[in-house]
């Protein structure tokens, strides 16, 4: 595996857990939805990417899945966040705030100096 | 952890039945939810599905990237990998077979005999810094081990000297008996008391020597080995201390060895005393004891710098020889390992070489079997290249074949290492050092398996490593083969280790045949004899040991069915009788020589029966008569070389001689016969002159050893019940050695035989691998070329012109292999030569008889392919693909 798919897949798997402590349980499809919505249709979600990302979070104890009956009574397979989970958002949420404000405070200095 | 975890997760889906209907049915369900979307935003059906299949993409994409996250992907080729290689291995069991056969050949008998040869050569002695260990003394003609006398010992222990710390033992090992309850006969050493301390040697329990208990009148005390203390006193610690009766004397326990502790003569030995030197044994000018010395060398120092820095000692020491013997007399310091191994060395190696050897050619052919195999599946290879298996997969798939077939060709190997060595102990002669302690050695066996590994994989990888063409894909290899050059540097390789290997066999074949064929000098056939030795402490002294023999005499005369009966004090043709040297023979009238020893000359004291017994001719006189043994006469018998270098060109009988003999001048003696030479000093060594003596009852000297010999027509088995019931009755705590006389002189070829029968089995090994390893070869040569073949045909070549061209393909490459060869030879015979006797160091006939039997095995394993080549239609191999 590549680096940048290792960095797609590192901010994927942020979005998602968001996503599912924000919505609760919910299908990977509604997942998917969801976090296009909030991108303002700036994000596509690539359905290869999704589910291995889907997959891994679950091998690694951060979500749980089950089988269960959607809104519209289409079985579908429901996620939901772990307490692991709940934490390792809460780390990678702080991360990358720290991230973006060392990122933000290069940025602006790079533009006071030129 | 997490990720530990997903780890493992991983791991058992590699192994699970995950299936991917969960997949399938979340894909399924994903699109529909998609669908309903779609539906509700006011698409038409159609518009719906196609849109949500769109937005989907590549469903088995998706499926892929999800395979590759639930298992372990590589896990899953490797295993892929190995089910492939295992069913295409399956399809060519012969080629399986003849892989791993080779390699367990070669990975077998390397690491047998490495286990043997590892404790001779290699293993450090189980002594601290033993590389500074050192045995050290004068060699002189008459003993053929170093040693020192008492007083010149004692005399460079007071001077300086290069030696952090020495020590001294009594030659040879003493019998002892406990004396008390549950009387035993134990195996006794006398060593000074700096013993243990020189080798850095402390017992488990109690106390090591000191000086005290060597002084003259100090209270006797003994280390026991550990085995005595587990065998006879259960580990009891408050062993230390007690008293024990030795020899019907008492003494005191006072420590117990360490169980891996061994004596630097690698006798066996049960207990250990110290060694008393009274004022009068240190006399320079009268030295009676002789003394084996051990030394630790100072650190820094090597043994050439100790010969050095013994050289004024020695010379001073020199004063004390008599004038006359002094130039053969000379200093020797040599590592402790040298000492022991001595002439199990040049065996040991050529054995290494020659298994190396055998190594070498399992590897070769390894090589040339995976080479041959690479080359007939380019076709393959290409297949599997077309259809997009990238070049790193396709090394990756030959590596797991090599490596298949390394390991179980290590596993097997294992097993006839095993078996080999089994053998070599059941089959080995006694004295070959340290073989009871050869074990399995896994460093080796991961070497050898190692080294077949590394050809594999080398081969192996080769054709792999090609970027498959379009060109193999039509599977026409119809040009020369590439790399043929490389097979005909194998076939030749091949040719000279098995050249090597049957010249060596050759050689000690031809040395083991003359051995048995030397002439002894007496007649071994229905001949059996019985070696007796006397306890000190119940036959004290000369009278005792006489009246003992004399019964014996009486008791065994009467042997039912009748027969010859003899004594004497030794026994031909090994070595171990008594000595003196030529010079300390007078011959009335004649002046003494004033330069040198003359060598040694034996001696033996016999019963009037003992030249009958042994078959030993009297070529002038007469042999002993009852009458010799009266107290007035002093006949003596003398063997042909004495007699003609005491006597040339005169008549001997009726000539006085008279000989020193325990530093006591003995008495004129008449010769009275000659007696045909008898080999004495073991079947290689030139005969020592001797004469011999009759035994009387009258001797003054110590006989508490001696020989029962028997000539007679019954079984051994029932002379040696019958003589063990005589013997029994006058006294049962006697112990008896029986042995018929040919095996004595068989025994002494044992070694030989034993190095013999084992390069003989490597040399059939060798040639084995060679010839498979040249009939495969020519048989692939074939195999490319058929079709050529078919058009040679066709065109009017005869069969035999065909057999022709494929043999002279392999001309080249033997003539190579053996040139190669013969100089290998040429170097292996110079390290054999002292492993070799009556073979003459540039023995033509035999190279040539060797040469002739490995062209014969070449042009076999050739013709075979060859002529099927020749059988080939036409037809068919024009359309051969």
């Amino acid at each position: 595996m590549g680096d940048k798919a290792d960095v797609w897949q590192g901010t994927l798997a942020l979005m998602v857990l968001k996503t599912l402590e924000a919505m609760g349980p919910l299908h990977g499809y509604g997942i998917a939805r969801r976090i296009e919505q909030t991108s303002g249709d700036l994000l596509s979600v690539n359905y290869g990417t999704l589910y291995p990302a889907l997959l891994k979070l679950e091998q690694e104890g951060h979500i749980d899945s089950e089988w269960g009956v959607s809104d519209n009574n289409r079985k579908a397979k429901f996620y939901k966040l772990t307490r692991a989970g709940k934490k390792q958002l809460d780390r990678e949420t702080r991360d990358w705030r720290q991230t973006q404000e060392i990122l933000a405070k290069f940025l602006g200095a790079r533009e006071q100096t030129s | 952890m997490r990720s530990l975890r997903a780890f493992l997760v991983r791991l058992c889906n590699a192994f699970g039945t995950t299936s991917d209907a969960e997949l399938s049915e979340e894909l399924e369900s994903h699109l529909q939810l998609h669908i309903d979307d779609n539906l509700r935003a006011g698409m038409t059906p159609r518009q719906a599905r196609r849109e949500a299949l769109m937005k989907l993409g590549g469903v088995e994409q998706a499926k892929e990237a999800y395979r590759d996250r639930r298992g372990l992907p590589w896990l899953e080729t490797t295993w892929q990998d190995l089910r492939y290689t295992a069913r295409t291995l399956s399809m060519r069991p012969g080629f399986v077979i003849a892989a791993v056969l080779t390699a367990a050949l070669g990975i077998g008998a390397t690491t047998a005999v490495f286990s043997v040869v590892d404790r001779v050569l290699f293993r450090s002695l189980p002594y601290p810094e033993a590389d500074r260990i050192v045995s050290f003394g004068v060699k002189a003609p008459f003993e053929g081990l170093e040693f020192m006398l008492a007083p010149e010992y004692a005399v460079l222990q007071a001077q300086q000297n290069p030696f952090e710390s020495m020590t001294s033992l009594a030659p040879g090992g003493t019998d002892c008996d406990i004396t008390e309850q549950n009387p035993v006969r134990l195996n006794c050493a006398v060593v000074e008391s700096t013993f243990l301390s020189t080798f850095t040697i402390h017992p488990v329990i109690g106390r090591d020597f000191v000086e005290e208990d060597g002084r003259p009148g100090a209270p006797q005390v003994a280390l026991i080995s550990y085995g005595l203390w587990r065998s006879r006193f259960g580990r009891d610690p408050k062993v230390v201390g007690r008293e024990l009766s030795v020899n019907a004397k008492p003494l005191e326990i006072i420590g117990v060895l360490p169980a891996n502790f061994e004596m630097p003569n690698l006798a066996k030995v049960d207990m250990l005393f110290p060694q008393v030197l009274d004022q009068a044994s240190l006399d320079r000018n009268n030295p009676r004891i002789l003394l084996r010395a051990i030394a630790r060398l100072k650190p820094g120092v090597t043994v050439p710098e100790a010969i050095a820095q013994l050289q004024p000692w020695f010379r001073d020491s020199l004063r004390f020889v008599p004038a006359p013997f002094r130039a053969e007399v000379s200093l020797r310091v040599r590592s402790l390992r040298d000492r022991q191994t001595g002439d199990s060395r040049v065996g040991a190696w050529v054995l290494l070489g020659a298994v190396i050897a055998v190594l070498l050619l399992a590897c070769v052919n390894v090589a040339n079997l995976l080479l041959v195999r690479a080359a007939s599946r380019r076709r393959e290879l290409a297949v599997r290249a077309a259809l997009g298996a990238s070049r790193a997969r396709l090394i990756r798939q030959a590596l797991t074949e090599s490596l298949l077939l390394a390991i179980a060709g290590g596993v097997a190997g294992w097993g006839l290492a095993y078996l080999l060595l089994r053998v070599f102990l059941a089959i080995a002669p006694e004295g070959m050092v340290r073989l009871e302690q050869a074990s399995l050695d896994f460093r080796v066996l991961l070497f050898c398996s190692g080294a077949s590994l590394l050809a594999g994989v080398l081969f192996g990888v080769v054709t792999a490593l090609n970027k498959p063409t379009a060109e193999w894909l039509v599977g026409r290899s119809s040009n020369t083969p590439r790399r043929g050059w490389l097979r005909q540097g194998l076939v030749a390789a091949q040719i000279a280790f098995s050249l090597i290997l049957l010249a060596g066999a050759g050689m000690l074949l031809r040395t083991l045949w003359n051995l048995q064929n030397v002439p002894t000098g007496l007649d071994a056939q229905n001949v059996v004899a019985a070696q007796i030795s006397l306890a000190e402490h119940r036959y004290p002294n000369t009278t005792k040991q006489l009246a003992f023999f004399q019964e014996l005499e009486t008791k065994l005369g009467r042997l039912p069915g009748g027969g010859v009966l003899a004594l004497s004090d030794t026994l031909p043709p090994s070595g171990g009788m008594q000595a003196t040297f030529f010079a300390s023979i007078e011959v009335p009238g004649r002046p003494r020589p004033s330069q040198g020893t003359g060598g040694m000359v034996g001696w033996r004291m016999v019963t009037p029966n003992y030249f009958q017994a042994l078959g030993i001719p009297i070529v002038q006189g007469r042999g002993f008569t009852e009458a010799d043994r009266a107290p007035s006469e002093q006949p003596v018998i003398l063997s042909e070389s004495l007699a003609s270098r005491l006597f040339p060109g005169e008549e001997p009988c009726g000539k006085t001689i008279r000989f020193t003999a325990f530093d006591r001048q003995g008495p004129w003696r008449t010769v009275v016969g000659v007696a045909r030479n008898v080999k004495n000093t073991g079947l290689i060594a030139e005969a020592d002159p001797e004469f011999y003596i009759p035994w009387k009852d009258d001797l003054e000297t110590y006989i508490g050893r001696g020989f029962v010999i028997f000539r007679s027509a019954l079984t051994e088995a029932s002379i040696v019940s019958w003589t063990r019931s005589q013997i029994a009755e006058i006294d049962p705590t006697v112990p008896v050695e029986f042995s018929s006389m040919s095996t004595r002189v068989e025994k002494l070829a044992a070694r030989p035989r034993f190095n013999a029968v084992l390069l003989s089995t490597f040399a059939a090994m060798g040639v084995v691998l060679a010839a498979l390893g040249i009939y495969g070869v020519v048989s692939f040569y074939v195999s490319q070329r058929t079709k050529e073949i078919g058009v040679r045909m066709a065109l009017g070549a005869s069969t035999a012109g065909i057999s022709r061209m494929v043999l002279i393909s392999m001309a080249t490459s033997t003539v190579i292999g053996a040139i190669l060869g013969l100089a290998g030879t040429w170097f292996g015979a110079r390290l054999m030569e002292s492993l070799l006797f009556g073979v003459p160091p540039h023995e033509h006939r035999l190279l040539l008889a060797v040469l002739a039997v490995l062209l014969l095995v070449v042009l076999l394993a050739a013709w075979v392919p060859a002529r099927r080549a020749s059988k080939v239609d036409p037809m068919v191999a024009l359309r051969y693909e």
